[in-house]
C-alpha cells in the first residue's frame, strides 16, 4: 500500500500538513508546560493528586481513548466493509458500559495505581504482580504500534515526507510532554485533545453536508452509499460479529491507559459519574466517523481498491471543496488525526511508565521519566520495522488479547473471593497463549477467506471463556492458597467511602 | 521528613509498590473498619456485594441480549436489510444511531440503582 501514497493525487498540499502538525505539537507542549507549573508533588505527577473533576477527567479519558483506530480507522473500515464496520464504534463505546458496571467504582476504591498494584493488593503475591506487569507492558506496546502506523500514514499523505517522520515526531512530542509534566499536565492536554478531535471532525462534516445540500446533490446518492459494492473484505459471519463484540466490550476494561485514569477520581461515586460522561462523549464522537465513512463511499470510493481506506477522513474535505476552504478544512482534520496519535500514545506511555518504573526503578520521578522513554522507544522500533494493516482491525486484536488476560483477573478479583494467585496466573497465561497464538498465526498466514479461518482471526469468543474457566478451576483446586485478606479487600472495594 | 500541621502541601514520596498499596488504607476510619469486621457488619457487606453484582449482571445481560439480538434478527429475517427510512437502510440506522441511546440509558439506570444500594448500606452501618 505504500506506493499509493507517493502519487500526487493522494496528497494534500504540504503547507497545509505542516501547519496543522506544528500547531498541534506546539499547543500540546504549551499546555503541558502550563500544567507543569501547577504539578508540584509526586502525587500530582502520578495521579494528578486524585483531584481531577469528573468533566475534566471524562474529557481526558475521551481524549486518550479516541485513537488512530477511531479517528481514521472507523471511517476507513466503513468504506471497505459497509455496515459490518459499525460494530467497531459500538464495541469501543459499550466497552465503557462494562467498565462502569463491573470495574469503575471498586477499582477506584482499591487505591491501587496500576493493574499490577491491584493484582498484588488483592492476591498478596509478588509473582502475580510480575506476570500482570509483563502482560500490561505487552498490551501497551501492541497498542502504541498502530498509533505510530497511523502517524506514518498521516504525515506521508499530508506533507509528502517519508514514513518514518510521523512515528518519530509523535514519540518526540509525547516524551517531551510526559517527561516534563506527568499526569497532572497530561490531564489538561488530553481533555483539550478530546474537544480538538471532535471539532476537527464535526466542523468539516457540517461544511460538507451544507455544501452538498446547497448544490442539491443527494447526500446518500439515493441510498447507493449504503448498497455500493466496494467491499474488499469478506462479509462478516454471525460468529465473527459476536466474537468481535465480545473482544471490544471486555477488552476495554483491561486497557492500561483507561484504568490509570480512574485513580485520578476522588472517590468511587465520582468514578461512576466520570464513566457516565465518557459514554456521552464517545456516543457523540462516533457519529462523525460514521458520516465520513458513508460520504466516502460516494466521494472517495477509489481508496477502497487502493487499500488506503484509512485516509478517507483526511482526503474527503479536499474532494468536496477546492482552494482556501478545502485547505483549511483539510488542515483541521489533519490536526485532529495528529492529536489522536499524540493523546493515545502519551496516555499509554504514562501508564506503562507507571508500571515499568515501579517494577524496576523504585517508583521515583526520575525512574518514571526513564521508564517513559523506554515505553515509547520500543514501540517506535517495532513500528518502523513493520508495515501497517487496517488500523481498526489491528487495534481490535489488542482488545481480544486484553479481554483474554487482564479482564478475567479484574472481574474475578473484584467480584469473587475464591480467586487464588495460582488461578489468576494460570488463567492469564492460558488466555495469553491461546489469544496471542491465534493473532500471531493469523498475522503469519494472512487473514482467511470466508468462514473457515474466522475462528482464528476473531479468537475472543473461545479464548475469553477459556481464560475465565481456567482461572476458576485452578482457583478451586488451590483453594488453600486463598489470601487471608480476601474478605477485607473485597469489603473495601465495594463499601462506599464514609460520608 | 515530618510534615507540619499546616502550610503548603507536603512533598509525598511515592515508594516501592508493597508499601504503597498498604499505605492508602489509612484513610479508612478505624470505627468503620471494626463495624465491617463484626459479624453483622460482614453480613451487611456481603449483601451489598451480592446486590451490586446482581444489578451489574442484570444490566449487562439485558444490554447483551439486545445487542447480540440485532445480528441474529438480521440473519433470521434478511428482508429487514431492504427496508429504508429516507434512503437509509434499517440496519445502518440501528447500528449507527440506535445503539447509543440504549448504552446511555443502561448506564444511567445502573448508576442510579448502584448509588441507591450504597446509600442503603450506609444507613444500615451508621445506625448500627
Amino acid at each position: 500500500m505504500t506506493d499509493a501514497f507517493h502519487n500526487g493525487a493522494l496528497q494534500l498540499s504540504p503547507a497545509v500538513g505542516y501547519t496543522a502538525l506544528v500547531l498541534v505539537a506546539l499547543s500540546t507542549v504549551l499546555i503541558g508546560i502550563y500544567g507543569l507549573r501547577i504539578s508540584r508533588t509526586t502525587g500530582d505527577f502520578y495521579v494528578a493528586s486524585r483531584t481531577v473533576r469528573p468533566w475534566w477527567n471524562a474529557s481526558a479519558i475521551g481524549g486518550e481513548y479516541l485513537s488512530a483506530a477511531s479517528f481514521l480507522g472507523v471511517a476507513g473500515l466503513i468504506l471497505i466493509s459497509g455496515v459490518d464496520a459499525l460494530w467497531f464504534p459500538i464495541g469501543y463505546t459499550a466497552g465503557y458500559l462494562m467498565l462502569l458496571l463491573f470495574v469503575a467504582a471498586p477499582l477506584r476504591r482499591s487505591g491501587a495505581y496500576t493493574i499490577p498494584d491491584f493484582a498484588q493488593a488483592r492476591l498478596d503475591s509478588l509473582l502475580v504482580r510480575r506476570v500482570t506487569s509483563m502482560l500490561v507492558v505487552v498490551v501497551g506496546w501492541l497498542y502504541i504500534v498502530p498509533q505510530l502506523h497511523g502517524a506514518a500514514l498521516t504525515v506521508r499523505i499530508t506533507t509528502g515526507l517519508p514514513s518514518w517522520v510521523g512515528p518519530l515526531a509523535v514519540v518526540v512530542v509525547v516524551c517531551l510532554s510526559v517527561v516534563t509534566g506527568g499526569m497532572r499536565s497530561i490531564t489538561f492536554v488530553q481533555a483539550f485533545q478530546y474537544w480538538l478531535k471532535l471539532t476537527a471532525l464535526a466542523v468539516p462534516v457540517a461544511f460538507i453536508l451544507f455544501r452538498l445540500g446547497a448544490d442539491g446533490r443527494p447526500i446518500t446518492a439515493g441510498g447507493s452509499a449504503f448498497t455500493a459494492d466496494l467491499n474488499t473484505t469478506a462479509e462478516a459471519s454471525l460468529y465473527g460479529t459476536i466474537s468481535l463484540v465480545i473482544a471490544l466490550l471486555f477488552g476495554t476494561l483491561g486497557l492500561p491507559h483507561v484504568l490509570v485514569r480512574f485513580y485520578t477520581n476522588p472517590d468511587g461515586a465520582s468514578a461512576r459519574r466520570t464513566t457516565l460522561i465518557v459514554l456521552g462523549l464517545l456516543s457523540v464522537f462516533y457519529l462523525f466517523p460514521t458520516v465520513y465513512g458513508i460520504l466516502g463511499r460516494i466521494h472517495t470510493p477509489e481508496l477502497a481498491a487502493e487499500g488506503s481506506a484509512d485516509a478517507t477522513v483526511l482526503l474527503l474535505p479536499g474532494r468536496i471543496f477546492d482552494g482556501m476552504t478545502g485547505d483549511v478544512l483539510s488542515a483541521l482534520v489533519t490536526a485532529g488525526a495528529f492529536a489522536a496519535f499524540l493523546s493515545t500514545t502519551s496516555g499509554l506511555v504514562v501508564s506503562l511508565a507507571g508500571v515499568v518504573s515501579q517494577e524496576f526503578f523504585q517508583g521515583s520521578v526520575a525512574g518514571f521519566r526513564r521508564a517513559a522513554l523506554l515505553s515509547a522507544l520500543i514501540p517506535l522500533v517495532i513500528a518502523l520495522l513493520t508495515d501497517s494493516l487496517a488500523l481498526a482491525g489491528s487495534v481490535g486484536s489488542v482488545f481480544a488479547f486484553t479481554a483474554s488476560t487482564i479482564c478475567p483477573l479484574l472481574l474475578l478479583g473484584i467480584w469473587w473471593r475464591g480467586l487464588t494467585d495460582a488461578g489468576a496466573i494460570a488463567g492469564m497465561l492460558a488466555g495469553a497463549v491461546l489469544c496471542g497464538g491465534a493473532i500471531a498465526v493469523t498475522a503469519l498466514i494472512g487473514p482467511g477467506t470466508g468462514d473457515d479461518r474466522v475462528w482464528l482471526g476473531q479468537p475472543a469468543l473461545w479464548t475469553v471463556p477459556t481464560a475465565f474457566i481456567t482461572m476458576v478451576v485452578v482457583s478451586r483446586a488451590t483453594a488453600g492458597r486463598k489470601p487471608a485478606s480476601a474478605s477485607r479487600v473485597l469489603a473495601r472495594l465495594h463499601t462506599p467511602e464514609p460520608r | 521528613m515530618i510534615p507540619g500541621p499546616s502550610g503548603p502541601p507536603r512533598r509525598i514520596r511515592v515508594t516501592a509498590p508493597r508499601t504503597a498499596a498498604r499505605a492508602t488504607g489509612a484513610s479508612f476510619p478505624v470505627a468503620r473498619e471494626m463495624a465491617e469486621q463484626s459479624e453483622v457488619g460482614q453480613l451487611f457487606v456481603e449483601s451489598l456485594i451480592r446486590s451490586q453484582l446482581r444489578l451489574a449482571l442484570v444490566v449487562a445481560g439485558g444490554f447483551l441480549v439486545i445487542l447480540i439480538g440485532i445480528p441474529v434478527l438480521l440473519a433470521v429475517f434478511p428482508d429487514i436489510n431492504g427496508v429504508t427510512i429516507l434512503t437509509v437502510p434499517i440496519p445502518w440506522l440501528l447500528l449507527g444511531l440506535g445503539i447509543y441511546p440504549l448504552v446511555i440509558g443502561c448506564a444511567v439506570l445502573y448508576v442510579r440503582s448502584a448509588s441507591r444500594n450504597e446509600r442503603h448500606f450506609q444507613d444500615l452501618v451508621d445506625d448500627d
